[in-house]
């Protein structure tokens, strides 16, 4: 089987794995929650202090909850089946529907995150692997770690004070505009960066001492004109590397990024079905977050091979 | 993955490395915050949850070395109790991370076949499955405790050990000292001391100071979405979300968690003595 | 020839949205955005008539103004000759959203409707609902002199028979205020706009947008950066910060909820008045007031405010912190303090958990105040902030000790369903707990039945007499309603009941 089938079919087994593990994990997780369930719906429905024996009771029998268990997990599989993942035990809403609309804010936000994340990263890399000045790259090293080691929310909250209380350029929360966007996917974007600048500047450095490259320089090509023939694709396989890796860096961040900037996504929404005992929301989310991993890394996968100009040849 | 030695031959590439000062660096910012942590309650003794109402957001002065926050509680006693419990949780994840991770990692890696291939698969479903989502459904489950949160983040944890310790066993057992020592009879907790373990270790050590960093990070933000740890307990996020609208009547209050999170992280960072490759 | 390197490519295509990006968004000047907590769980008005009623967007029947005194909504009349047969008239003229008239038939449909599901309006015990021609008839079980209060909660907001499915499920929001849903995006937005056929006098503004966030950081920021028109329930200390920035408005209003504790009242250590009464002689509400909420005025010592008239006891002087008084109190009931300084009776040591949720910010800072009070006086607390369910939950398997709430007896305007539900013969999930008084529900009952103004009075004033004296529920602190506001707009006002955001009559000003 050629090695691209492979991977492929590997990735499809590692998705087909990953719903099931998602189903029965949530499933006996959720099963396992203390705190009876019907009262946490029941809160989650009405608000905090409407819940009162007579509602839980009522959640209790409109839900079945006292239904076996084996019958609900083996439903839960059969509805995945034809695609249907049930509805919502707050909202009544089905689940699908709802998790389109969160899925799409929370992929807004992080694609924007990625996209910054790259722009001030990869030139701040390039720059400083290609400089052989020791204060550059000790600035780009402390920076990077500064950046690393402080939370998302403070960056997001330092973000706030500046852009939109001091220099009032920005809307501080909310959604709807595209402006909305600018804040969160920043503070995200500041933490993915620090790591982006340092992996490019190392794939840079060494671009830069490889035999290939100074040849280029040699044949005549200027500083600019090698970089951009010989120098990116090489240095872009590393960077699309490590974004796979830096995606669950991004989904932490994404919850309490959502959480700061009321930003209606899918981060946000799994601490409410937590906290709700929403569990076909939860096995939703879930699914989709540990779904859409996979693909992604399936992408990189991708990406990289396209990228490699040694695999594409051989 | 390239080691340091390779790194020395090429004079361009020399700045890559950090200096042993960095590490020295960090590990001596680490001793400063284990000993604000463990031994100025020795001397300086303030009960974390103590309130006194009647003096509240008082500026660090003779009394409070470092003020009292809204409630009166001495913001020293707060930081160092905080400190341990972020340092304590990060250390304890780590270590029971690193262990089944690298245990696994080497057999997986000395073993081909079957074994590698079904513990591989597991570790590819849990790489897959959000880490969060396991960390929060523990925390539901025992809402507000230290354990649930220890046993997410080491249950996520491991698997990066498990990853990098197969892919280096792969190559080391192949290599020609091993296969002689297994020629040689040797059994393989022997092979493991004598040729695995310390190439491993350095390896295993970098991972573990990022692996730690990523744990503070995470329980501070767990409890900003006030998930983690609850209060009246002193944890750094659970501290910066309480002393928030506190920033401009009170910024050296706001302050104090911040650097000290801050200077934890970046005590992991410099420990870890390499960068992400 | 070189290829367009990949970089600067992808630099010019990000550029675009960049830049369109970074136009103001001058378009939405004239939109109202108002700003609260409170997410929108579900299109159904028993779960989120709240956010509908306050947006302006569904309304009751029977409405009330500033003083809890019931006004007419979408019903002009209702009487009642024995508080068990009610007649209520309809307005004439009313429109819902999507055009088709408001019928007696459509809105016992959607009564009927709304009994199906818990709310409030099952404590009416409503038999029978019949439309007439010009309005509808209730028939009750028993009488029930506060029905009329009840169907002013939002729970019973009327919606237009299109607004269900087959199953009795809302699938949209038609409804019959003066706004009506553009776009809703649960659980964070509600957008609308002006309803020109509104029964009644036309808002001045246009369109308005709701959002929730429930970070009480993010609406303070959002405040004092001008992104928000109307931002609802301030954090104390925020407060101070606000009022100083230039541009916003910010308005205050007592509101009648009380962050009161629920005692189990068979915990050996908290099964006599007398000991209760220690425990509220503990509390330094002072001190919580001003520490804490940072208002000298916001000590409760009755559950209900001074604004419930009828259910206050303005003649009875509130009781300081005396924690000498408080300890002869718990030695005369056995208590007194052994080696470790905490009470004990016969070797039990007196410990208790204090259960609070952290959904209203200020409740787990409160219970961590009390911890501390109440081991002033040998009382080994323990606080365990959970989920709000955690409360009924733990009140019907018994287990609960103390819990710390707040508890809303503005939630009709007429407290008394609220009191019969908290204080009834076997308690109630957010009231007494193993306690109940055979003459209080007696005084109940009678006021259910009684219509006249005077007899009413005396009767409430005998019920809060009784729970103040045998305190199965310690008040702490009272509430109040903050909102902060543009200075931009015109006519901004409060409703002490919460029920409305009152944007109907706000204009922009110049």
């Amino acid at each position: 089987m050629p090695p691209l089938a492979m991977s492929l079919l590997q990735r499809v087994c590692q998705a087909g794995l990953v719903a099931w593990v998602v189903g029965t994990l949530t499933f006996v997780l959720t099963r396992t929650l203390p705190g009876d369930m019907a009262y946490r719906i029941a809160a989650g429905r009405y608000g905090h202090e409407q819940v009162t024996a007579a509602a839980a009771e009522a959640v209790r029998a409109e839900l079945a909850l006292e239904g076996s268990a084996v019958q609900a997990y083996l439903q839960w599989f059969g509805d995945l089946a034809r695609g249907d993942l049930g509805r919502s035990l707050v909202s009544g809403q089905p689940v699908a529907g709802e998790l389109q609309h969160l899925l799409g804010h929370s992929a807004q936000l992080a694609g924007v995150a990625i996209v910054m994340a790259l722009l001030i990263g990869v030139p701040f890399g390039l720059a400083s692997g290609l400089s052989r000045h020791r204060l550059l790259d000790r600035l780009g090293l402390a920076l990077a770690v500064a950046m690393r080691s402080l939370p998302p929310f403070v960056i997001g909250l330092g973000l706030i004070m500046l852009f939109s209380i001091t220099l009032g350029w920005l809307p501080a929360a909310g959604s709807g505009h595209l402006t909305h966007l600018w804040l969160p996917a920043m503070a995200l974007a500041l933490g993915l960066a620090a790591v982006s600048s340092r992996v490019t500047h190392h794939a840079m450095a060494r671009v830069a001492a490889s035999p290939f490259y100074a040849f280029a320089r040699q044949k005549g090509l200027s500083a600019r004109q090698a970089l951009y023939r010989h120098g990116l694709r090489n240095v872009s396989v590393p960077v699309v590397a490590y974004l796979g890796v830096q995606l669950i860096y991004l989904m932490e961040g994404v919850v309490v990024i959502e959480s700061l900037f009321a930003w209606p996504g899918i981060g946000h929404a799994l601490v409410h079905a937590v906290v709700a005992r929403d569990v076909p929301m939860i096995q939703g989310t879930a699914l989709v977050l540990g779904l859409g991993f996979v693909l992604l890394n399936a992408l990189v996968d991708l990406a990289c091979r396209g990228l490699d100009p040694l695999r594409q040849t051989s | 993955m390239t080691t340091t030695a390779t790194h020395h031959r090429i004079p361009l590439l020399r700045l890559r490395v950090p200096l042993p000062r960095a590490r020295m660096a960090g590990a001596l910012l680490l001793a400063l915050l284990i000993a604000f942590g463990w031994l100025v309650p020795l001397w300086h003794d303030v009960s974390p949850h103590h309130q006194d109402l009647m003096h509240t957001l008082t500026p660090p002065g003779a009394e409070h070395l470092l003020g009292t926050d809204p409630l009166g509680r001495s913001m020293l006693g707060r930081l160092t109790e905080a400190v341990r419990l972020s340092l304590g949780l990060a250390l304890l994840s780590v270590a029971s991370a690193a262990v089944p991770g690298v245990v696994f990692g080497v057999i997986a890696g000395w073993r081909p076949g079957l074994v590698d291939r079904s513990l591989g698969l597991v570790a590819d479903v849990v790489l897959a499955l959000p880490g969060l989502l396991l960390v929060l459904l523990l925390a539901a489950i025992a809402p507000g405790t230290f354990w649930s949160l220890y046993v997410g983040i080491a249950l996520v944890l491991w698997v990066e050990y498990f990853r990098v310790v197969r892919t280096a066993t792969r190559t080391l057992i192949s290599a020609p000292q091993v296969q002689c020592a297994r020629m040689l009879g040797f059994g393989p907790g022997y092979i493991f001391r004598r040729h695995l373990w310390p190439e491993l270790a350095p390896e295993v050590t970098t991972l573990a100071a990022f692996g730690a960093s990523t744990a503070v990070l995470a329980v501070s933000s767990l409890g900003f979405v006030s998930i983690g740890l609850r209060p009246p307990t002193a944890e750094l996020g659970l501290m910066m979300t309480e002393l928030f609208p506190f920033y401009q009547e009170a910024p050296w209050l706001l302050a104090q968690p911040v650097i000290m999170l801050f200077l934890m992280v970046l005590s992991f960072q410099l420990l870890a003595g390499r960068e992400p490759q | 020839m070189h290829r367009p390197p990949p970089l600067s490519l992808l630099c010019r295509l990000l550029l675009v949205p960049l830049l369109l990006a970074a136009l103001p968004a001058s378009a939405d000047d004239d939109r109202l955005d108002v700003v609260a907590p409170w997410e929108i769980n579900s299109l159904d008005p028993v779960q989120s008539g709240l956010i509908l009623g306050r947006m302006q967007v569904a309304e009751t029947l029977i409405d009330s103004d500033d003083t809890g005194a019931l006004v007419p909504g979408l019903a002009t009349r209702w009487q009642s000759p024995d508080a068990t047969h009610w007649h209520l008239t309809l307005r004439q003229g009313v429109h819902f959203h999507d055009g088709t008239p408001m019928t007696p038939k459509s809105v016992a449909a959607s009564l009927e409707r709304t009994l199906d599901r818990p709310g409030v309006l099952a404590q009416a015990d409503i038999l029978e609902v019949t439309p007439t021609d010009q309005g509808v008839d209730l028939v009750l079980a028993q009488p029930f002199a506060a029905l009329p209060a009840l169907l002013s909660h939002y729970s019973t907001q009327i919606l237009a028979p299109a607004a269900y499915d087959n199953d009795g499920q809302v699938t949209r929001i038609i409804a019959t205020g003066p706004y009506q849903v553009t776009q809703l995006a649960l659980p964070q937005r509600l957008d609308s706009t002006r309803f020109e056929a509104y029964w009644g006098k036309a808002p001045a503004i246009a369109t308005t947008r709701y959002l929730a966030a429930p970070r009480s950081e993010t609406r303070t920021l959002m405040a004092q950066s001008g992104d928000a028109d109307l931002v609802f329930t301030l954090d104390p200390v925020s407060l101070a910060r606000l009022r100083m920035t230039p541009g916003l408005a910010l308005f205050a209003e007592p509101i009648p909820r009380t962050v009161a504790l629920k005692l189990n009242a068979t915990h050996p250590g908290l099964d006599t008045p007398a000991l209760r009464h220690a425990i509220s002689l503990g509390i330094d509400r002072d001190g919580i007031a001003q520490g804490i909420l940072r208002r000298s005025d916001a000590a409760a010592h009755q559950l209900l405010p001074p604004s419930m008239a009828r259910w206050h006891l303005s003649d009875r002087a509130p009781e300081a912190r005396n924690l000498d008084r408080a300890r002869q109190l718990l030695a005369s009931e056995g208590w007194t303090p052994g080696p470790d300084g905490i009470l004990s009776r016969n070797g039990t040591r007196l410990a208790l958990t204090l259960t609070t949720f952290a959904d209203r910010p200020e409740l787990p800072v409160i219970a961590t105040a009390l911890q501390a009070q109440l081991r002033e006086l040998g009382m080994d607390v323990q606080v365990n902030v959970g989920n709000a369910s955690e409360i009924p939950a733990s009140h019907q398997d018994g287990s609960l000790n103390m819990a710390l709430l707040g508890r809303n007896y503005g939630l009709v305007p007429d407290p008394l369903p609220t009191l019969m539900q908290d204080f009834g013969p076997t308690g109630g999930d957010w009231g007494a707990m193993n306690w109940s008084s055979p003459a209080l529900q007696d005084i109940f009952t009678e006021l259910t039945r009684h219509t006249d103004p005077a007899r009413r009075d005396a009767l409430a004033q005998q019920a809060a007499t009784l729970l103040a004296d045998e305190r199965p529920v310690i008040p702490v602190v009272s509430y109040m309603q903050t909102l902060a506001a543009s200075s931009r707009l015109e006519g901004v006002s409060l409703d002490p009941f919460e029920r409305s955001y009152r944007l109907a009559d706000m204009r922009w000003g110049d």
